[in-house]
């Protein structure tokens, strides 16, 4: 069952430089941040935040080239969402007695009833199988003879059809529903997402750089497996592959020569340009990019 | 509904992706082909799974022991997963969440159905099984491995897999048991540590651990407890695992699985005499460890020093020729020595043939400081570099017996090979392929000694570091390598 058009909660003054700004709905998992809601996938993406998909896909859960729901997000893009007033803290699940109650009654009555039309399309289904077997078998034949096989036929499969239960199509929803079990569209966002990161020189250089990069247009993701800190992409990662292999550091600290060498080295292996990335004081970010070049 | 129904027939293939563009140019075709991609992507993500009623195997979240109990029977996942206990079903919750996420398994709580959602913020938490830790468990079981988690104290150390001991696994029901503890992660911790250092001679290493884990295999009886073990053990049961444990279960869960007795090693203190910092001297044998009216006096250690550490050395084909004709050769064959007629002539014949030989200059090997090898005397390659080398080659598991377990590493699970899947026994998965430590790049990278002591920990199967990057895995193992030493000719 494919979402309703998600009902927009707030609405806040368009950024400049990205799209629209909904609020996204953020949940906590083991302290890492998760998009559930199909909605705030697509939100988050046209504001170039790319983040990273662990769940199985539902169509073919058994390999790992394609995932799908959750979405987790980098503490740099949980940041700047949060500082563009984009992400609020999404409901939990309800687990006291009164309303878990009215729920089951609801949820019974929705089986019953999605068992009741389901039962229906299922018989028209057969039905309608069952002409086309029979004008395609007949086809050449004519005549009221074949018309009153046909009544009787349809009117038997009607007298002895039944759809059990164990039929009966249900959905294991990814993202919980919301109160209104409207399955993805409104869900009770409680508060704006709170602050959580520590406070470290590190951590800060990481955001400064991320910040400006993605203020530039450029798509970023994590680069651990190549030794950086994050990749840049000029686009969206579907389509392009990344330039650059960015290493933030802060002004002031000392970086050793082997480490300069080694994912320079890496970073031609892989032809993709080194930056070298670091916050100053006013706020702007230098870059150096490293090249390999050879002596003649 | 109508589209539930529908969803019957969807396809099941996802779409190839394309060749990726290098630089974005503003052209219309590529702005096409990524609407094109980005249309593709979200069709796949929107989706949700549908499944009919009958082919779900319905279970129910029990909070209070962080399980999911079937209510209806398992399907074909139970060969791999999942465990008995009471006469019912169980999943570990990440076999759970695994489980829901490939449409088979519908898990409820207080009677209404749990999303994916629900699931992972349920099931999911750093005192039982991390995010991160339950990405590399999906990870590596979509690819079809078999994955489990690892137990320290249940795992049969490679001595015992020599001996051949039958042995029987009580997966789940350890997780059962542990009402009172936090989680079924198990702790390096010991419950009681010996007083003194405890030695015993190598021959009673042998032969003690043999005979106690002989009674102590005996096929236990499912639902009764057992008594037995527990009185014969009477003498000796502090540095036993379970014995506590037996008494108070015989009480709380009449229909545990039984008390079965074994030596938990890691308790009782083996010097490690293989390493190269020997123990000053060895504390006599603890009289509560022997079999009664044995006594056991001071063990000579030197003797037995000798013929450990010994490693073979490899021969060239010539040297093992020469070795051969070496032992063949016999000194009564020699025809001048058969023409010797006394110990004098041998003793002048001896001494003629050392004077053909190149001497060795007196100058050298008068004065204190000596040449460090006379190079009359045949030696192999490997002990001459032996003997002059400064630094000394070492193992991995050198001196890994005596570190204590770290707080923040440990080995998490056990992973077997997807053919095996047809013969697996989960009473007996056999020797896993490999273990699996899971770290991320924003924490410690795993030092010398966080290294050493899983390696030991792990025996003989090597050790896998899973490390997460937010939704990538890279892995990385450690292998240990020994530098060539011999030479052939």
């Amino acid at each position: 069952m494919e979402a309703p058009p998600c009902s927009q909660v707030e609405e806040l003054q368009p950024e400049q430089e990205h799209g629209s700004s909904l609020v996204v709905g953020l949940r906590l998992c083991d302290s890492a941040p998760l998009l559930w809601r199909f909605q705030d996938l697509k939100t988050v993406r046209s504001n170039s935040l790319v983040g990273a998909l662990l769940g199985s896909l539902p169509r073919t859960p058994r390999q790992n080239i394609r995932l799908g729901r959750p979405l987790l997000l980098m503490p740099e893009e949980e940041r700047v969402l949060r500082e563009h007033h984009g992400a609020a803290a999404l409901s939990a699940r309800n687990q006291d007695a009164a309303g878990a109650a009215e729920l089951r009654q609801r949820y019974e009555e929705e089986q019953q009833r999605s068992l009741e039309e389901q039962s229906i399309l299922a018989l028209e289904d057969r039905k309608s199988a069952l002409l086309r077997a029979m004008t395609s078998s007949s086809g050449s034949e004519s005549g009221a003879g074949s018309d009153e096989a046909l009544q009787c036929r349809l009117l038997a499969l009607e007298q002895n059809f039944s759809f059990p239960r164990s039929a009966l199509a249900v959905q294991l929803s990814t993202a919980r529903a919301g109160l209104s079990h409207c399955q993805e569209a409104r869900a009770f966002l409680e508060a704006d997402w709170p602050i959580r990161e520590q406070d470290s020189p590190r951590r800060d250089a990481r955001y400064q750089v991320f910040r400006d990069l993605w203020g530039r247009g450029f798509f970023l993701t994590s680069a651990g497996k190549f030794g950086g800190d994050f990749l840049v992409y000029p686009g969206d990662p579907l389509r392009f592959h990344a330039h650059f292999i960015a290493v933030c550091l802060t002004l002031d600290e000392s970086i050793c020569m082997l480490d300069v060498l080694s994912v320079a080295r890496l970073g031609s292996n892989v032809k993709k340009t080194v930056l070298l990335c670091s916050p100053a004081l006013d706020g702007s970010v230098h870059y150096t990019s490293l090249q390999w070049s050879g002596m003649m | 509904p109508c589209e539930l129904f529908a969803a019957r027939s969807r396809s099941h293939k996802i779409p190839a992706r394309g060749q990726k563009d290098f630089y974005p140019d503003d052209s219309e075709e590529q702005r096409q082909r990524l609407q094109q991609s980005l249309d593709e992507h979200w069709n796949l993500i929107a989706e949700e799974r549908v499944e009919r009623l009958g082919n779900l195997v319905k279970a129910t979240w029990v909070p209070s022991d962080q399980i999911v109990e079937l209510q209806t029977p398992a399907g074909k996942f139970w060969q791999t997963m999942g465990f008995s206990a009471e006469g019912k079903q169980y999943l570990l919750p990440e076999e759970a969440l695994y489980l829901m996420e490939c449409g088979n398994l519908l898990v409820f709580h207080q009677d209404l159905p749990l999303s994916i959602q629900d699931g992972y913020e349920m099931f999911l938490s750093s005192d039982a099984v991390s995010l991160q830790q339950y990405q590399v468990f999906g990870h590596l079981k979509r690819l079809g491995y078999v994955v489990h988690r690892f137990d320290p104290s249940s795992e049969p150390s490679s001595y015992v897999r020599q001996l051949n001991l039958p042995q029987s696994r009580e997966r789940g029901g350890r997780q059962l048991k542990r009402k009172r503890s936090p989680s079924p992660t198990p702790t390096c911790s010991h419950t009681k540590t010996p007083g003194e250092s405890l030695a015993e001679k190598m021959e009673d290493d042998d032969k003690l651990p043999e005979s106690d884990l002989m009674t102590s295999a005996e096929p236990p009886e499912p639902q009764t407890a057992s008594p037995h073990s527990a009185a014969k053990g009477q003498a000796r049961t502090w540095w036993m695992m379970d014995a506590p444990e037996l008494e108070a279960d015989k009480r709380s869960s009449p229909g545990s699985p039984s008390g079965r007795l074994r030596w938990n090693f890691s308790t009782i203190p083996f010097p490690d005499l293989g390493s190269t910092s020997r123990p000053r001297c060895m504390v006599p044998v603890d009289p509560s460890l022997l079999p009664r009216d044995v006594t056991v006096g001071v063990c000579d250690l030197d003797s037995w020093m000798r013929k450990i550490n010994l490693r073979k050395v490899k021969m060239s084909v010539k040297e093992q020729q020469r070795e051969k004709r070496r032992r063949r050769w016999d000194v009564n064959k020699d025809r001048e020595v058969q023409r010797c007629r006394n110990w004098a002539e041998y003793h002048e014949l001896l001494a003629r043939r050392q004077a053909k030989r190149q001497g060795r200059p007196a100058h050298l090997w008068n004065r204190e400081v000596k040449p460090l090898h006379d190079p009359t005397q045949p030696i192999s390659t490997a002990e001459l570099l032996e003997k002059i080398s400064v630094v000394k080659s070492t193992n991995l598991l050198e001196g890994a017996s005596r570190l204590k377990c770290s707080e923040e590493w440990r080995i998490c699970f056990n992973v077997y090979q997807p053919d095996s899947v047809a013969d697996f026994k989960k009473s007996n998965p056999g020797k896993p392929y490999s273990r699996m430590c899971v770290c991320s790049f924003d924490g410690p990278v795993p030092d010398l000694r966080v290294i050493k002591q899983l390696a030991f920990q792990s025996g003989d199967v090597p050790i896998v570091y899973a490390v997460v990057d937010y939704g990538d895995i890279s892995f990385y193992t450690f292998k240990d390598f020994q530098l060539p030493r011999d030479v052939y000719a």
